[in-house]
């Protein structure tokens, strides 16, 4: 009654309703001093970009789908499935390793771990490729025996498998890291529940642990797939005719190298855009709750307020 | 088996680094006795729970549950570390129930209440599903069964984990603070399932504030402090009448 009242009298005095009245944001100086720059700049650097015949966009339209590239490209993306698939799998592997209570295989895992994220991949690559110099000749058998063969190491690693392997192995370091992480992000209370059922390691791993280091695990397995696409272009050291090694050997013979380039970058960043999607779905997915959604939805009941205080 | 459900500890000791949690502790616990742990923060009686059912190991002393040498096997000269399968087998005919439940977020209520059965023993999955509905249904939860633990209040989540200890048949039932982590209003809901068990003969050692299910419930009363088994005898005798000047003072500040 009395709220009432005081409604009315104000809306008299100011002739709009106060709680109607828009609530507006406030906007700096500074935002629209960044907004002009960045604008004058963008439009500036489109024009450059526009008119500045070295770019050569007639090339890149052209090349932009030559046969030769389109290959390269589905090199890229086979060496990118390839590796990560791989590498996840090892990966997963190392992680359960680097977990383990017997001492020296935590510290075998440990010891790849350190070796492979500590060293460039770029000189893994090449190291891979030039292994015959190390070992000429690879032997399968049984030790101290002359059972088994013997296989020529140079025919055996190709460019491409010698870039499959190099990419893998790293890969392979760097996803034992992020399963690592999604391991020590499940409880200690989870594990303990799971022992005190009498359940063993590896029915504690597969029921308890992995299912619930997921949420973390496959959000970060996206961003490796994204950078692992860029990533690859490495192997073009190799001679490997990926996308980038594609778009080299054509500008190596006509000289437009920067049209080339911008070729190759824009599959690239159309790639990475493709991929970013289905990314961010994942991330929205899983970066709320820490364990999996449920499929039914929370149904939430009210209880009176008047309970007893905590 | 006559030793089944029974818990023979006499001075065990356990340290962490520097600091000795439990010094010469014994426990005698019966066949279908309830036996309750009471004692300030600290005095180790978490760490007494969790030696039972091996979550901890114990340095020295003699630790026997269900009438076996716990979680090693004895020689002449040593107790010798059992193997894994070994341990793992003793640890599922004793129960854990935890302060914070930990129930398997994700897995229903019903998948968790089977996942000893199924996982562990191996048991028919039709068959554990069909117990599991059961043994929802005896804690009060026979409609909750395709929950999610996320989706149940903290009552009821600790009423599944007692029915997912339940389900595995074990002889002895440990609980550490089950109800500490609850709402006042939940607590009710809990100490009810427990008072169920208690009729029908399960071992339970406990570890609770709760003096007045101490009181109604347990036969048996431990109070410990700083490591150490102050006092022990019959709970109600305990709680009213204390006779050390330690347990007297606690009581005054709990009760
Ligand atoms: N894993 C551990 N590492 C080191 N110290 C520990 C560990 N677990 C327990 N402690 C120490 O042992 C002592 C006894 O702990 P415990 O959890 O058994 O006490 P409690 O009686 O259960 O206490 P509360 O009532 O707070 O649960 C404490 O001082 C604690 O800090
Ligand atoms: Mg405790």
């Amino acid at each position: 009654m009395k709220q009432a009242t005081l409604d009315r009298s104000r809306q008299t005095v100011d002739g709009m309703d106060p709680a109607l009245k828009p609530r507006l944001k406030r906007r700096s100086t500074f935002e629209y001093v960044a907004w002009a720059v960045s604008i004058l700049v963008g439009a500036g650097m489109l024009y450059s970009v526009a008119t500045n015949p070295n770019f050569k966009w007639g090339t890149v339209a052209k090349y932009f789908t030559a046969e030769s590239i389109l290959r390269g490209l589905m090199l890229t993306i086979f060496l990118t499935i390839a590796s990560m698939a791989l590498g996840t799998l090892l990966g997963l592997l190392l992680a359960i390793m680097r977990a383990s209570s017997v001492k020296p295989i935590a510290i075998a895992a440990g010891a790849y771990i350190t070796l492979f994220r500590g060293t460039p991949v770029l000189v893994q690559l090449i190291f891979w490729f030039n292994i015959s110099a190390l070992y000429p000749n690879l032997s399968i058998g049984i030790p101290f025996t002359d059972i088994g063969t013997a296989i020529d190491t140079n025919a055996l690693m190709g460019p491409i498998t010698a870039a499959l392997v190099g990419l893998t192995l790293n890969e392979a370091a760097y996803m034992a890291e992020i399963v690592r992480g999604g391991f020590s992000a499940v409880g200690k209370g989870q594990i303990e529940a799971a022992d005190s059922l009498g359940m063993s390691g590896a029915m504690k791993m597969r029921k308890v642990i992995i299912p619930q280091a997921m949420p973390s695990i496959i959000p970060a397995t996206g961003n490796q797939v994204i950078g692992m696409f860029k990533e690859t272009s490495l192997v073009s050291v190799l001679g490997v005719a990926e996308l980038l090694q594609s778009a080299q050997l054509i500008y190596a013979r006509t000289y437009e190298t920067i049209p080339l380039l911008i070729v190759a970058s824009l599959w690239y960043l159309v790639m990475t855009l493709v991929l970013s999607y289905p990314q961010s779905k994942l991330e929205q997915k899983y970066s709320h709750t820490s364990v999996r959604i449920p499929r039914k939805s929370k149904k939430v009941t009210l209880t009176a307020p008047e309970g007893i205080a905590r | 088996m006559s030793t089944a459900g029974t818990i023979q500890a006499s001075r065990i000791r356990k340290s962490f680094g520097p600091k000795t949690v439990l010094k010469d502790v014994d426990l005698e616990v019966a066949s279908g006795e309830i036996c309750c742990i009471i004692g300030p923060s600290g005095s180790g009686k978490s760490t007494l729970l969790r030696c039972i059912n091996g979550l901890e190991t114990v340095d020295s002393g003699v630790l026997k549950v269900n009438g076996e040498d716990f979680g090693y096997y004895e020689t002449d000269h040593a107790y010798h570390a059992l193997p894994p399968k070994k341990l793992a087998q003793q640890r599922t005919r004793v129960g854990m129930v935890f302060q914070q439940f930990n129930l398997f977020p994700n897995m229903t209520a019903r998948e968790n209440v089977m996942s000893g059965p199924v996982l562990v023993k191996r048991a028919d999955k039709k068959e554990s599903a069909k117990r599991a509905q059961e043994l929802l249904t005896s804690v009060g939860l026979g409609q909750f069964g395709d929950r999610y633990p996320a989706e149940l209040s903290g009552g009821q989540q600790q009423r599944v984990a007692i029915a997912r200890s339940l389900a595995m048949d074990p002889d002895i039932i440990l609980f550490d603070e089950p109800t500490s982590a609850l709402d006042p209003e939940k607590v009710g809901e809990v100490l009810n399932v427990m008072q169920d068990l208690a009729k029908r003969g399960m071992t339970m050692v406990v570890v609770t504030h709760e003096m007045g299910f101490a009181r109604e419930v347990s036969d048996s009363l431990i109070f410990m402090d700083d490591g150490v088994v102050v006092e022990r005898g019959d709970a109600r005798e305990i709680l009213s009448n204390p006779k050390e000047p330690r347990t007297q003072a606690f009581l005054k500040q709990v009760l």
